[in-house]
């Protein structure tokens, strides 16, 4: 601790020189924390958002391949089923946007709160939704976007039905990343009859079923397949987490790519950080010579070469990463949901991207300072005092 | 009386170590953003050079894509018959009736796609004139028969000639492999449209028409006739329009990229300037000689500011073959990457770092180059002769 002193006056002795690497380290880690919280958001969507006791209904051939909507009544019947409800993709684009800027569904309203108990939307609320034929409830997320308050009216043109409907916002699901919008099936199943569909809705696009206990999901599943079996539409069960995954598993290669440029944005640190260092230590040759010429050890020498560059850089680090927190809250205004990019576009800084982003400052300051501190401590005295004077 | 250009050229060769460290900051920060850049307009690419100029879409009014749009046989029966249509040597009308459904598909890893299918008659062939069967033959309607896309070959089980595709509530027999220009048609299947109504279920048969029009000049009319026929409640466009649209949600990742680009580059200029100067601060006692022989300031800033150009070339230089080379690489190992697009299906893209892209890398090393230099020429420049010799 005592030569703390030493290394802080050696990294204010080119103060320009110390700003600029320390930014230009700043700049870099911010960029990999930014880049990281892009996997990082999917990961945290797999593990937070869906719940070990959700699962996924739907047509083995696929999600536009509905299924009867009076199979929802047969899943609910099933032994350990705690609750079940069918969802139907309304595809409503807020009028000011022009598309679908965030995704709606129509549910059951009844069944909605208890597949869900996890969102804690307010027990009022969800008994105002059943209420209400045109009542809607909002994640906070796109309530934020939109300046809407509960109480608000709001106007969604359908892209995939051919319906406008009103709604009435009466509840809002208080998480602040989730885009969701749900409405009133029947009110949507009215609206279709209106329209001069006898049959109206008539079907589920997914039911989400949610387990008494987690054992029991996997026996669920089967029996949920097996009563479907041999039906015009076969059901495909699985849990949550591999709904998601396997929704966004095309995403694969795009991530890919994004940890290949963040490397390469931490290995821009490193030569940085490295070229700074051995700058520092090719000026001072002389004086280190001298420094060891009075006794100070090698070791000792080579400490400090490598505590300052450490320093630098994870003093720099630390402000990416802060910055990382402060520009991503700027993402989320921009950004919004995005269809092609699912939670990639979340820009979530979990406590990870954190302890990544300070990890590599730290590593990369010890690597980018040992090799210039290793020949400095190495060269013999008599030779570098010969060099310099 | 400027300096001669090899002054400064020789002085980047002079400190190969520190030079190539810093042209290595540039490089990368140029493979970074090329490669970047090279994704998103790939996706672009692939997405605007689907649309074909001539023809147009006819969708129910409100949905925005095909793959909710819903369209009844009457209607398509009234649309091919009205004028502007062109015709083919039989003189049936170049209007192709489709229907797009998204079945789940296995990829070869075990995972799972919703690849977008579209139910077609032979007609489509005529009207998206850019899809030419590259391998078998076209599908025979009402024969349990399919045509896969380049993008699709091999991505999923059973997408290859001769194969077995299953999706769906049946499996379909691959008899022809097409292309499409690189556009977003090669990451589709194609079927019988009828078939795939059947197996879909849909109460709709179709889901839209796509026409080619005779004459540029029938294509406003023909849309506006389109629109505002009482009887169906459908929308057309321009089929360019309908793609370029599609590609929006490209546009928020092309802001994002150059921001992350543009941050990078910051970077990359810090550390381009410390390199310089270290250069001037060594070389001050040259500094102060050449003033002292008579060099202008303007000349020595100029010099040092092509010191940096010089420094930035060379890692723009190393960057774009890095960047061409890594691109080729990603190809290879990962065939085609996977987007999603509105319709909710996969698009496949074939990574490729266009000339476009280097051209901005480009710029952005130039910027650096200069940006960086500009400090430490200037404080070349401003040095006092004789305080500069007698620091030496």
């Amino acid at each position: 601790m005592k030569y703390a002193g030493l290394v802080l006056a050696n990294l204010g002795r080119n103060k320009l020189r110390t700003a600029l690497t320390g930014g230009a380290i700043m700049l870099a880690v911010l960029l990999v924390c930014v880049l990281l919280t892009m996997p990082a958001g999917l990961d945290a969507f797999l593990n937070n958002i869906a719940s070990n006791t959700r699962i996924s209904v739907h047509n083995k051939a696929g999600l536009v391949y509905a299924m009867p909507y009076a199979f929802t009544r047969k899943v609910r019947q099933i032994d350990g089923v705690a609750a079940a409800c069918a969802f139907v993709w309304f595809g409503g684009a807020f009028e000011e946007a022009g598309r679908v800027t965030f995704p709606n569904f129509a549910v059951e309203a009844d069944q909605v709160g208890a597949v869900y108990p996890d969102y804690d939307v307010p027990a009022q609320q969800l008994a105002d939704f059943q209420r209400y034929r045109d009542g809607a409830i909002v994640g906070r997320a796109t309530m934020r976007r939109y300046g809407w308050k509960i109480g608000d009216r709001i106007t969604l043109r359908s892209t995939v039905w051919p319906v406008n409907l009103d709604f009435r916002i009466v509840g809002e699901i208080p998480n602040d990343r989730s885009p969701l919008l749900w409405m009133n099936r029947d009110y949507l199943d009215e609206a279709l009859k209106a329209q001069g569909r006898p049959a109206g809705l008539g079907i589920a696009g997914i039911v989400w079923v949610r387990a008494a206990d987690p054992e029991r999901v996997n026996a669920i599943m089967r029996t949920v397949d097996d009563l479907s079996r041999n039906s015009d539409s076969e059901t495909a069960s699985e849990t949550e987490k591999s709904f998601f995954s396997n929704f966004f598993g095309s995403l694969k290669g795009f991530i890919a790519i994004i940890l290949l440029v963040t490397g390469l944005v931490a290995l821009c640190i490193v030569f940085i950080a490295a070229n700074t260092a051995s700058m520092g230590v090719r000026e001072r040759a002389g004086e280190l010579a001298i420094l060891k010429a009075i006794g100070f050890g090698r070791r000792l020498v080579f400490a400090t070469l490598l505590a300052e560059a450490t320093v630098l850089s994870s003093v720099a680090g630390l402000a990416g990463v802060v910055s990382t927190i402060g520009i991503t809250k700027v993402l989320h205004v921009f950004a919004g949901w995005n269809a092609s990019l699912g939670p990639l576009g979340a820009f979530i800084v979990t406590s990870s991207v954190i302890v990544e982003g300070i990890f590599l400052s730290l590593f990369v300051g010890m690597l980018a300072g040992v090799v210039p501190a290793f020949g400095a401590a190495r060269k013999p005295v008599v030779a570098t005092l010969h060099e310099v004077f | 009386m400027g300096l001669p250009l090899s002054y400064s050229l020789r002085n980047v060769g002079a400190r190969r170590g520190r030079t190539l460290m810093t042209a290595g900051v540039v490089a990368l920060v140029v493979v970074a953003c090329s490669l970047f850049l090279g994704l998103i307009s790939s996706l672009k690419r692939t997405l605007v050079s689907t649309g074909d100029a001539r023809n147009i879409v006819v969708m129910r009014k409100g949905s925005d894509n095909d793959g909710s749009s819903q369209l009844t046989l009457e209607a398509y029966q009234a649309i091919r018959f009205f004028d502007g249509i062109a015709r083919d040597a039989q003189d049936q009308p170049l209007a192709s009736p489709e229907l797009v459904v998204q079945p789940f598909f296995r990829t070869r890893e075990g995972g799972r796609e919703n690849v977008l299918v579209r139910g077609v008659e032979p007609v489509a062939l005529a009207v998206h004139d850019n899809v030419r069967i590259v391998e078998g033959r076209m599908l025979t309607p009402s024969s349990g028969e399919a045509i896969v896309g380049r993008g699709v070959v091999g991505r999923y089980a059973g997408a290859s000639l001769g194969d077995d595709l299953e999706f769906g509530r049946a499996r379909w027999h691959v008899v022809g492999i097409f292309d499409a220009d690189g556009s977003s048609f090669e990451s589709e299947v194609w079927v019988d449209v009828r078939e795939l109504a059947n197996d879909a279920k849909r109460p709709f048969p179709y889901s839209g028409v796509r026409i080619r029009v005779a004459r540029p000049e029938q294509l406003e009319p023909l849309i506006r006739r389109i629109d505002a026929d009482p009887r169906f409640a459908l929308e057309a466009e321009r089929e360019t329009e309908y793609y370029a649209k599609q590609s929006e949600s490209a546009n928020t990742l092309y802001v994002l990229v150059v921001g992350i680009a543009v941050l990078a580059g910051i970077g990359a200029g810090f550390g381009a300037a410390n390199t310089m100067y270290a250069a001037v601060q060594a070389r001050t006692a040259e500094i102060g000689t050449l003033r002292a022989l008579g060099f202008s300031r303007g000349a020595i800033l100029t010099s040092f500011q092509v010191e940096a150009l010089a420094v930035a070339a060379i890692g723009f230089v190393l960057g774009a073959l890095c960047s061409l080379a890594l691109s080729a690489c990603l190809r290879r190992l990962l065939g085609g990457i996977g987007f999603g697009a509105a319709t909710f299906t996969v698009n496949v893209i074939t990574l490729r770092v266009s000339a476009a892209d280097l051209l901005f890398a480009l710029l952005l090393a130039l910027v650096i180059g200069t940006a960086g230099g500009f400090g430490p020429a200037w404080r070349a420049a401003r040095l006092r002769p004789i305080e500069a010799l007698r620091k030496a």
